[in-house]
């Protein structure tokens, strides 16, 4: 009996300390895993910082002012330079307006409507363009 | 009796060995009670790494939030040298030194050395990097570090300063703004395995604390534009040296602020001091005309002439005790605009001598000469403006006209935003923000007025003559198309190391506003020793011009997207 319970003893104590040689093992595999996947998921951050400044350093002014500089003469666009360009509903409901007729009494005292600039594709997008008023320097 | 051979020898075995046993125990108990602690420390530094955490550096960013220096990480190379064998060191040395760059002799020296840890090179471009990966050479690592990187290169250089190799700020707002910038180490006791690699398990861990990110009032776009202008100019008059300051009046806050020649700052280390010195703020200069403001502005406070009031010019001639003033055209009768207007020297040192010594230097003190303006980068200087009673019986004739004093470009640009904001010395400033790794704002840094000069009247007046010196003085160089500007120019002698004035050396200035009826932007620009032209109406005024003409425009079509939008809407 003694020899029974000594033995169940010795077994215990063997399966836990092998229970502790598994869990010390296990944890350090994970690590060396997780190591791994940091040191890989690092490299991918750095990749992308050096991405990011790359781009930073290629959409800087001072290079795209060179390159300009050396093709064209470029200048900062003036208010009057911009057109503002409104829906494309707008020019549609602008193309599509029909003026009444012109009646008897108007035509023989002048009464006129303005002249009108009709689009010639109303269905066309930006067919509308108001305020534009370009110079060409 | 042989039984009892057999017991006697049985417990003679055992004898040894329960004093094995007990030599053993013995062994156990002192090296429990007495060697336990010298024991543990060797186990700890064996099975700990103690590293330093790098906190990371703060970001400078524009006003617009565009990043102007960030931090890259990349591999810094290092070599066991006792470790590699002498017959493969040549060979590694060929194949290393076109990569790097580095010679064959400087390689030789640190792969020589007897030691088990040398840096070949610190901070290498991801692309070296690559290249000595792919070769796999045994015996050489790589450690990542941090590295501050600049992505537009040269803009802002003496601004922004840089950060040396252990990311700490050496000049610029990387050394006034370190403490904020550089954030605080943490610490780390990593475990290591039996082959001392590092395992990410760690006993005690300190996280760093990341720097805080600066905003700055430069705006990027504006300071390309005044550095383009800026930079003409100087390769066109082949000066020695020139500045440009672009503020905005009413805040004092600095968009554009440059100098030349300047340096690329991803490479810092190949420019000399000379050209990493920030004139802007350390040189110091006498004036000339552009000075005749602060003298303008004094009559016209002080009520002791009005705009139309005449003043004889003695025809290009005036004798002020041993001295005699000259005008660069001779003038008969001027009025006091006409006198600004004209930048005649005579007139206006009649009018200061009207003023006396004592108010002409209170205004020189009010208009912040003579004092630092208190604008946050290291190393300015407060220029020079000596005492009444020590001035000299031509002074009164020297000091009104931009003589006798020693100013810099700053101090010159808030003068001219004094007349543009109405008559407030403003502080200029260049950081707006400091904020954390998550952008909560740290300190918000307001604009402030250091003191009130002059009153609104006495500034639009004075904003009147300025009009008028760039639309029929001498100034015209300086009209911007489409706006209204207003502004001085100033032509200066140089002084000789003899003391006299040198007649081939001189500072070509011009500061102005515009537009002149509601003014968003104040500039500064100072040419030193340009050769072909010298005066400052035709070598610094039309960088004015130019650097006026795109900033408006730039900061009009800035404010175009809502626009749209408003009328997105109202359709």
């Amino acid at each position: 009996m003694k020899l029974n319970k000594f033995l169940v003893l010795v077994a215990c104590l063997t399966t836990l300390s092998l229970l502790y040689v598994y869990q010390q093992t296990e944890i350090f595999r994970l690590a060396y895993l997780g190591q791994k996947k940091i040191t890989l998921c690092q490299e991918l951050l750095d990749k992308n910082t050096v991405i990011r400044y790359n781009i930073a350093r290629n959409a800087s002014l001072i290079r795209i002012g060179n390159k300009v500089a050396t093709s064209a003469d470029f200048q900062m666009p003036d208010t009057y330079r911009l057109v503002k360009l409104s829906r494309p509903l707008e020019g549609i409901k602008v193309a599509q307006y029909i003026p009444k007729k012109e009646t008897m009494i108007a035509r023989i005292f002048g009464i006129k409507t303005q002249a009108q600039a009709k689009t010639i594709n109303p269905s066309a997008p930006f067919s509308s363009v108001r305020s534009a008023r370009f110079d060409a320097r | 009796m042989h039984i009892s051979n057999y017991r006697r020898k049985f417990e003679a075995v055992f004898l040894l060995f329960v004093v094995f046993l007990l030599i053993c125990v013995g062994r156990l108990l002192y090296i429990q009670f007495f060697k336990s602690e010298f024991l543990a420390s060797i186990a700890k530094k064996q099975h700990n790494l103690y590293v330093e955490l790098e906190p990371r550096r703060g970001t400078l960013f524009d006003t617009n939030n565009k990043p102007l220096a960030v931090n890259i990480s990349v591999d810094s190379l290092f070599a066991s040298p006792s470790s590699i064998p002498d017959k493969n060191k040549e060979a590694i040395i060929r194949q290393l030194s076109p990569i790097l760059g580095i010679s064959g002799a400087s390689l030789r020296e640190k792969l020589y050395k007897k030691k088990h840890f040398v840096w070949l090179a610190r901070k290498i471009t991801p692309e070296q990097s690559e290249s000595i990966k792919k070769l796999k050479i045994k015996n050489l690592g790589f450690i990542k570090e941090s590295k501050r990187c600049y992505p537009n290169g040269y803009l802002a250089s003496h601004v922004l300063g840089f950060a040396g190799l252990d990311n700490t700020g050496l000049e610029g707002l990387e050394l006034n703004y370190d403490n904020y910038l550089k954030g605080q180490a943490g610490w780390a006791l990593f475990l290591r395995d039996a082959r001392q690699n590092k395992l990410d398990l760690w006993e005690k861990m300190v996280l760093p604390s990341d720097g805080y990110d600066l905003v700055l009032t430069i705006d990027e776009v504006i300071q390309y534009i005044a550095e383009r202008e800026l930079d003409k100019a100087f390769k066109q008059y082949r000066a020695k040296g020139a500045s440009i300051v672009v503020l905005d009046p009413h805040t004092g806050a600095v968009l554009a602020f440059a100098n030349r020649p300047t340096y690329d700052l991803n490479d810092y280390s190949s420019a000399s001091k000379d050209v990493r010195r920030n004139r802007l703020i350390c040189d110091m200069f006498e004036p000339g005309s552009v000075f005749k403001i602060v003298t303008a502005s004094a009559a016209l406070e002080e009520k002791k002439v009005s705009e139309e009031d005449k003043i004889f010019c003695e025809n290009g001639s005036f004798k002020v005790s041993n001295h005699i003033l000259h005008d660069h055209t001779s003038h008969g009768w001027l009025t006091f605009r006409q006198v600004i207007e004209e930048s005649s020297n005579i007139g206006t040192t009649k009018v200061a001598m009207m003023l006396g010594k004592d108010t002409v230097y209170k205004y020189v003190k009010l208009f912040g000469f003579g004092s630092k303006t208190g604008i946050d980068l290291r190393g300015e200087i407060s220029g020079m403006m000596i005492e009444p009673r020590y001035w000299s019986k031509v002074s009164i004739a020297n000091v009104p006209i931009g003589q006798g004093v020693g100013v810099t470009t700053l101090q010159l640009a808030n003068e001219i935003a004094i007349i543009a904001n109405g008559g407030q010395l403003m502080q200029p400033f260049i950081v707006r923000e400091i904020r954390d790794q998550y952008g909560e704002p740290v300190k918000v840094i307001e604009p402030k007025m250091i003191k009130k000069v002059l009153s609104v009247d006495t500034a639009n007046r004075i904003k009147k003559i300025l009009v008028g010196v760039v639309e029929e003085g001498t100034g015209k160089m300086a009209k911007v198309l489409g706006f209204s500007a207003a502004g001085k120019t100033g032509t200066a002698q140089k002084l000789e190391p003899n003391g006299t004035y040198s007649h081939d050396k001189f500072v070509a200035s011009f500061i102005g506003f515009a537009p002149a009826e509601d003014p968003l932007i104040a500039v500064a620009v100072t040419v030193d020793e340009p050769r072909g032209s010298i005066y400052g109406g035709v070598v610094s005024a039309p960088v004015f011009k130019n650097v006026a003409n795109d900033t408006l425009r730039y900061l009009r079509t800035r404010q175009l997207p809502e626009e749209i939008l408003i009328s997105d809407e109202t359709d």
